[in-house]
């Protein structure tokens, strides 16, 4: 298990947990980063992330992103 | 009879472009009651020819109905308050999964839901097929295909709408959750029949479940009926463990996904898109910022040097200079108008406003670039490459587009703000945008630099220094007081796909923008050119009030008479230079103009060639330079302010705001001008013991330690579009 910021770019991940105070978790499951999902990082820019998730493109900071295990 | 139907949809959706469709010029837009969110209203279009109307009211863009984002809250109330006859839920057909998240909680409320699936023609090109009918049964909603963007399926959507808003026939949610989730809700529901509408019953239930506070507020249950529905609750979440909001979340997700298998043909595994290919260019590590910075050289480029400044130059030097002024001129006077009347329309009034709408078609052109850059999705990425490097100073990415339009003009600059959603980043970005030198603001630079520094290379470049250092020094500044002090928002904005925007989406953004400025000089500008008309031309002269002859006798000089000593440590205590500053207030370049009135030169040209001479007699280059910064940094005119006060919507905020901006205007200047003339002349004395205090102050502030919160919150809202 690593953080998402951690995550090949291209490579599919299968999200395992997410982390974080529980609203910050509640937010991302409404986007659709949930338990058991999908997500491929699609570009990397000094930490801060654009992901595919639910076939959309979402962009996350590195401290979102650091609350996603993959 | 009268219908009212409301528009529900994710961001992105093409909800902007439906809901234009739909209505097309009939709209109101306002705010929703106590926020800063847009609310827009439109009659639906053919529907009044035969003595009823439809209303369409368009929600926020919103992923869910969780009270967790200011939209999400809005949309909820609106919809359980004021109970619309319809609900359309226009959906992505790219994106079926994360639109439908959204639909699940829509059919519970017990609103009858029309689904318009949207970019089914995209979704054929795919080669990826949707089955209509299965999708209706599944979800329990009435279905139509639609292509908002090329107008397909509207008319239909709008005959199902209204017709199932007048039938008002309720559809009951098809989806049913695991049996100990529904178990759970069904003795919830039981618990509260009777105290809510009964077609509601189960939204409240599933809410409930999910132990939404909002809603427990809002129903004032008993402390035993809710000690009551918490032991279902926590038995379920003991069984599925998991706690009870993620266990609605997965049931939702894993309803979704059984009917995406049942309805859904995907082509083949899926490969990269198209969108994420460019992506992979555009926001690239290394290739970011190299495009960026050719995207924003080129709209800056065409849009205030050449296409830009040919349109500002005709507006103002053909148009107003040639053609209207001299027009009503000899027109009011054909017609043996009073001659202070005539002063005060053609010199006060067409003068002052005619200055201001000169700007109006440049920023129509960058407004037409802004709009495209937009429509086609380029502007989401542009907050994203810049999120970073503006973070570092306490600024977010979407703070880049209110400065790039700021150095066109301040007044749509700090209306771009409304893009930025959370409040800290928003509120910082509206005081600091104005610090970067707009398009008014270039006449006293070259003035400045031509009077005194022999039209030197370094001056003009130096001004946009000192405003981008203003920005990052009031950043990093701001960012420590306690006022701004808090969790940082953390940068998640949902990146709408590319593709090519329509040519009237883009002229209708490009109009809005440009209207409401227009608007701003009809009223705003309009009192305070009478203003400073009155002030300038009235006083006291041979013991009588009445028109002076000479401006030394007028009220404007007076009031500079009274004010000027404020500014003698800034080293231009000088009346006139006092009255330049403040007519500045009404529009920057009046700074010139008025130079050229107080040294008796009547019309200057707009560098102010003419008294150049006689100001580099009265001024020395140090202060001249403080006098420069000062009206660079200092409040700006009151066409922006007029938007600043609208943007902050407080006026606690837009003092600060404006008290802030003048106040480190004033700071910044003294130290200019105390440090300049010790340096050069090697005098000594209180100003320049109270700059070297005010240096050690600000370096303090600038530097003090500061530890940002490292609790995330949930930003406000993701929306990718940036409706600037």
């Amino acid at each position: 298990m690593m953080p998402l910021s951690m995550a090949e770019t291209g490579r599919m991940n299968q999200i395992r947990k997410i982390g974080g105070k529980d609203e910050t978790r509640r937010f991302l499951e409404n986007l659709g980063f949930v338990v058991g999902g999908f997500v491929t990082v699609v570009s990397e820019m000094s930490g801060n992330l654009i992901v595919n998730v639910k076939e959309s493109r979402v962009a996350i900071s590195k401290e979102m992103a650091n609350k996603i295990m993959v | 009879m009268k219908v009212k139907i409301a528009l529900a949809g994710n961001p992105n959706s093409g909800k902007t472009t439906l809901f234009n469709a739909l209505t097309g010029s009939n709209q109101f837009v306002g705010n929703w009651p106590g926020v800063t969110v847009e609310k827009k209203e439109g009659k639906i279009k053919g529907f009044t020819a035969k003595g009823e109307e439809a209303i369409l009211v368009d929600l926020p863009g919103i992923y869910s109905l969780s009270p967790y984002t200011l939209e999400e809250v809005v949309s909820r109330n609106f919809l359980l308050g004021e109970k619309p006859d319809a609900i359309i839920n226009i959906i992505d057909g790219t994106n079926l999964e994360r639109n439908l998240y959204l639909t699940t909680q829509l059919t519970e409320l017990g609103i009858p839901v029309i689904i318009a699936v949207n970019m089914m023609d995209l979704v054929t090109k795919n080669g990826e097929e949707l089955n209509v009918e299965r999708l209706a049964k599944d979800t329990g909603c009435k279905v139509v295909e639609i292509s908002a963007l090329k107008g397909e399926g509207i008319d239909q959507l709008i005959q199902r709408a209204v017709s199932i808003a007048k039938t008002g026939k309720k559809n009951s949610p098809a989806h049913r959750f695991e049996g100990c989730v529904e178990h759970a809700i069904a003795h919830i529901e039981e618990a509260i029949s009777g105290k809510v509408d009964p077609s509601m019953e189960r939204w409240y239930a599933v809410k409930l479940f999910e132990r939404d506070a909002k809603v427990q507020e809002s129903l004032q249950l008993d402390p035993s009926l809710l000690a009551h529905i918490e032991e279902d609750i926590v038995s379920c979440e003991k069984e599925m463990d998991d706690d009870a909001e993620s266990i609605i979340t997965g049931e939702r997700y894993n309803y979704i996904g059984s009917i995406i298998e049942d309805c859904y043909k995907k082509r083949v595994k899926k490969q990269l898109s198209t969108s994420d290919k460019i992506d992979r260019i555009v926001t690239n590590r290394f290739l970011a910022l190299p495009i960026f910075a050719a995207v924003m050289f080129i709209v800056y480029y065409v849009s205030v040097t050449t296409v830009g400044s040919v349109l500002t130059d005709w507006t103002n030097d053909t148009l107003f200079g040639e053609w209207i002024i001299p027009g009503a001129q000899s027109a009011l006077e054909s017609i043996g108008c009073a001659s202070w009347l005539t002063g005060l329309l053609v010199d006060g009034i067409i003068s002052g406003v005619g200055a201001v709408l000169g700007f109006v078609p440049q920023m129509l052109v960058l407004f037409i670039f802004l709009a495209f850059l937009e429509g086609c999705g380029y502007m989401a990425r542009i907050a994203f490459i810049m999120d970073r490097i503006f973070r570092k100073f306490g600024l977010s990415g979407k703070s880049f587009i209110p400065m790039l339009i700021g150095t066109g003009c301040g007044v749509p600059g700090v209306m771009a703000s409304r893009t930025i959603e959370n409040d800290r980043d928003r509120k910082m970005t509206i005081m600091t945008t104005t610090f970067i030198p707009c398009g008014a603001k270039l006449p006293i630079i070259a003035l400045i630099a031509g009077a005194l520094f022999d039209g030197a290379a370094w001056v003009a470049p130096s001004a946009y220094f000192v405003g981008i250092a203003a920005i990052i020094c009031s950043g990093i500044i701001l960012k420590k007081t306690k006022m701004f002090a808090g969790d940082p928002a953390p940068f998640v904005m949902e990146l709408p796909a590319y593709h090519l925007p329509t040519v009237g989406n883009v002229l209708r953004s490009m109009w809005e923008r440009g209207w409401s400025f227009i608007k701003k000089a009809g009223t705003i500008i309009l009192l305070s050119t009478i203003f400073v008309w009155f002030a300038q031309g009235f006083g006291f002269e041979n013991g009588s009030f009445g028109m002076v002859e000479d401006m030394e006798n007028s009220l404007l000089a007076m009031i500079g008479s009274a004010i000027a000593w404020i500014f003698a440590p800034l080293g231009w205590g000088d009346w006139k230079a006092a009255v330049a500053a403040i007519t500045g207030l009404v529009a920057k370049e009046n700074v010139v103009g008025t130079f050229g009135i107080l040294y008796g030169f009547g019309e200057v040209a707009e560098d102010g060639a003419e008294i150049w001479g006689t100001l580099a007699n009265s001024m020395t280059a140090i202060s001249a330079y403080s006098f420069l910064v000062f009206n660079l940094l200092c409040a700006p005119c009151f066409a922006a302010m007029g938007a600043i006060k609208r943007e902050m919507n407080n006026m606690k905020w837009f003092w600060f705001a404006i008290g802030y901006q003048t106040l480190l205007a004033y700071v910044v200047s003294l130290c200019v001008y105390q440090i300049g003339t010790l340096v050069t002349t090697g005098a000594f004395g209180l100003g320049t013991v109270g700059a070297a205090v005010l240096i050690v102050g600000f370096l303090y502030l600038l530097f003090r330690p500061y530890r940002e919160g490292q609790n995330l919150t949930v930003p406000k809202s993701i929306n990718g579009k940036m409706n600037v």
